[in-house]
């Protein structure tokens, strides 16, 4: 068992996936509370466009992935916030329409279908030393910010006037936390994949709250699912040659249906 | 004698939404230690009037000072508590215990990787003591009673120690009893604690007694310095446009 963690790019993997679990799951948390729980699966499309736009181009597809998700979330907390639109309508919008956009680029380019497939699903072999600084560095911001406004992000998501009328800064802390939700999920592809890396964002959360606790263990539990989530579902990957996101959200989905049966209301 | 500015003063206030005008020309002041009453008919602005007072909502022309000060140049909003309209309609299965609720009342004083101070634990036992929530502590708030989540809420206004009271129709969904040790409770912060009330309510009668003053709001704003003038029945019935029988009762 303990072996393949002799391979430099298992290792990595764990790292990167651990990683990633911890971030994912502390930010998923919160938009789960809030109902916004599509953004983690709109920003994740749309960071395709930046993969594909970077595999086109020649750039990093990682860096492009993480500006073309950032600008996104901002301009979707723009319009749920400023203009007043419904936060569902405003994440189909964008969902549909990064996923048209990144087709048609992909059909123009025609020839990197295979480096594509390994965004789209995850692959424990991509993840190289260069990733993981990348990861290291903007994920230690993410979780800095993360922590540092816990507190507050949770009084938004239980009661975002109330917060507001208490002097919290609340637009500035919506737009903090879909940037920080954008960079975490443009990181989190190599690893899980765009299609499937709303899924750890969001099911632990979803099964933690099952358990019917306050919001600190709750968010400890749910950071606990998922590197449970991660380790079983990157050693599966290995020893059967799966996807690294697919087997990692298959592992998320029995912790889901565990939590529901035990946890029946 | 040590100055007290008014903890309100409203000057020329109006507002519109998408070309509608919701409020014109409000001006008043509410001093420190009263206990006033916001009346009027649905849809007339009373929700409105609150959140423009607490910045919820921007004036399409207008004054307001808070304590003073000009409000967007306000900071201390630890000294104002609000309870808003059916807060006690909470999502049952939010991760959120009646302490960490009570607590969030603390959030603006802490500031920034602020630690839970031994004041801060003081204020939120406090808190839950008078309103009577010490024993749910540890309760999901999902898992309460229309009652107890409504004394949830306002012990997390109470906790940041406020200066005056906001309620809005906080008794919507709440059972006589919880209502009737709702109003008491206004009456005990607003005479021992010399805690200012501002209070939306449709049920004027019951608190009658303790008003100062009333503030009749539909679009325009009539404010009374005599409220028993105000809820006369012929004056109430003129103000709502129906026939209106005022009767002061205790429940």
């Amino acid at each position: 068992m303990m072996e393949m963690l002799n391979y430099p790019f298992m290792q990595r993997a764990f790292v990167a996936g651990l990683m990633i679990a911890v971030l994912a799951s502390l930010s998923g948390s919160f938009i789960v509370l809030r109902r916004y729980s599509l953004l983690s699966e709109t920003l994740a499309h749309v960071s395709l466009v930046g993969v594909s736009v970077g595999l086109l181009f020649g750039m990093s597809p990682l860096w492009m992935a993480v500006l073309a998700s950032l600008v996104a979330s901002w301009m979707i907390e723009y319009l749920r916030s400023v203009h007043g639109m419904y936060s569902d309508s405003v994440l189909a919008i964008f969902l549909s329409g990064s996923l048209a956009l990144a087709i048609v680029i992909v059909s123009l380019a025609g020839s990197f279908n295979a480096s594509l497939f390994s965004y789209l699903f995850g692959s424990i072999l991509s993840v190289s030393v260069e990733d993981l600084w990348v990861m290291g560095i903007f994920g230690s911001l993410a979780m800095g910010l993360l922590l540092v406004f816990f507190k507050e992000l949770y009084f938004i998501a239980f009661d975002e006037d109330v917060a507001r009328a208490g002097g919290i800064r609340v637009t500035m802390l919506n737009f903090m936390l879909v940037s920080v939700i954008a960079i975490i999920i443009a990181l989190s592809i190599r690893v899980v994949g765009t299609l499937l890396i709303g899924a750890l964002m969001v099911i632990p959360a979803v099964a933690a709250i099952r358990f019917g606790m306050g919001f600190y263990p709750t968010t400890l539990l749910a950071i606990g699912l998922a590197l449970i989530s991660v380790v079983i579902g990157l050693s599966a990957s290995y020893f059967f040659s799966l996807p690294s996101g697919a087997a990692i959200v298959l592992c998320l989905l029995v912790i889901f249906i565990v939590a529901l049966v035990v946890n029946r209301r | 004698m040590k100055f007290s500015p008014s903890l309100f003063d409203v000057n020329s206030l109006n507002f519109e939404r998408q070309g509608n005008l919701v409020l014109k020309g409000a001006t008043f002041r509410i001093l420190p230690g009263e206990y006033c009453a916001i009346i009027g008919p649905n849809g007339g602005g009373k929700t409105t009037l609150i959140r423009l007072l607490l910045g919820l909502e921007k004036p399409t022309s207008g004054e307001i000072k808070l304590f003073g000060t000009p409000q967007n140049r306000f900071r201390d909003w630890n000294r104002i508590g609000y309870v808003p309209q059916r807060s006690a309609l909470v999502d049952s299965t939010f991760p959120a215990t009646v302490r960490e609720v009570v607590g969030m009342g603390r959030y603006a004083r802490r500031g920034i990787l602020g630690f839970e101070s031994a004041e801060d634990k003081a204020a939120i036992a406090e808190a839950m003591e008078l309103m009577g929530v010490s024993d749910l502590s540890d309760r999901l708030i999902g898992n309460l009673s229309g009652g107890q989540r409504q004394r949830v809420m306002i012990a997390r206004a109470l906790a940041s120690k406020p200066d005056v009271l906001i309620v809005d129709e906080p008794n919507t969904g709440v059972d006589v009893e919880s209502q009737h040790r709702f109003y008491e409770l206004l009456r005990t912060l607003n005479r021992t604690r010399k805690m200012s009330i501002l209070f939306i309510t449709h049920d004027i009668g019951v608190i009658a007694e303790d008003i100062s003053r009333v503030l009749f709001v539909n679009q325009t704003l009539l404010v009374s310095q005599s409220p028993a003038e105000m809820i006369r029945c012929d004056e109430m019935s003129r103000l709502y446009g129906v026939p209106a029988h005022v009767v002061c009762h205790n429940h």
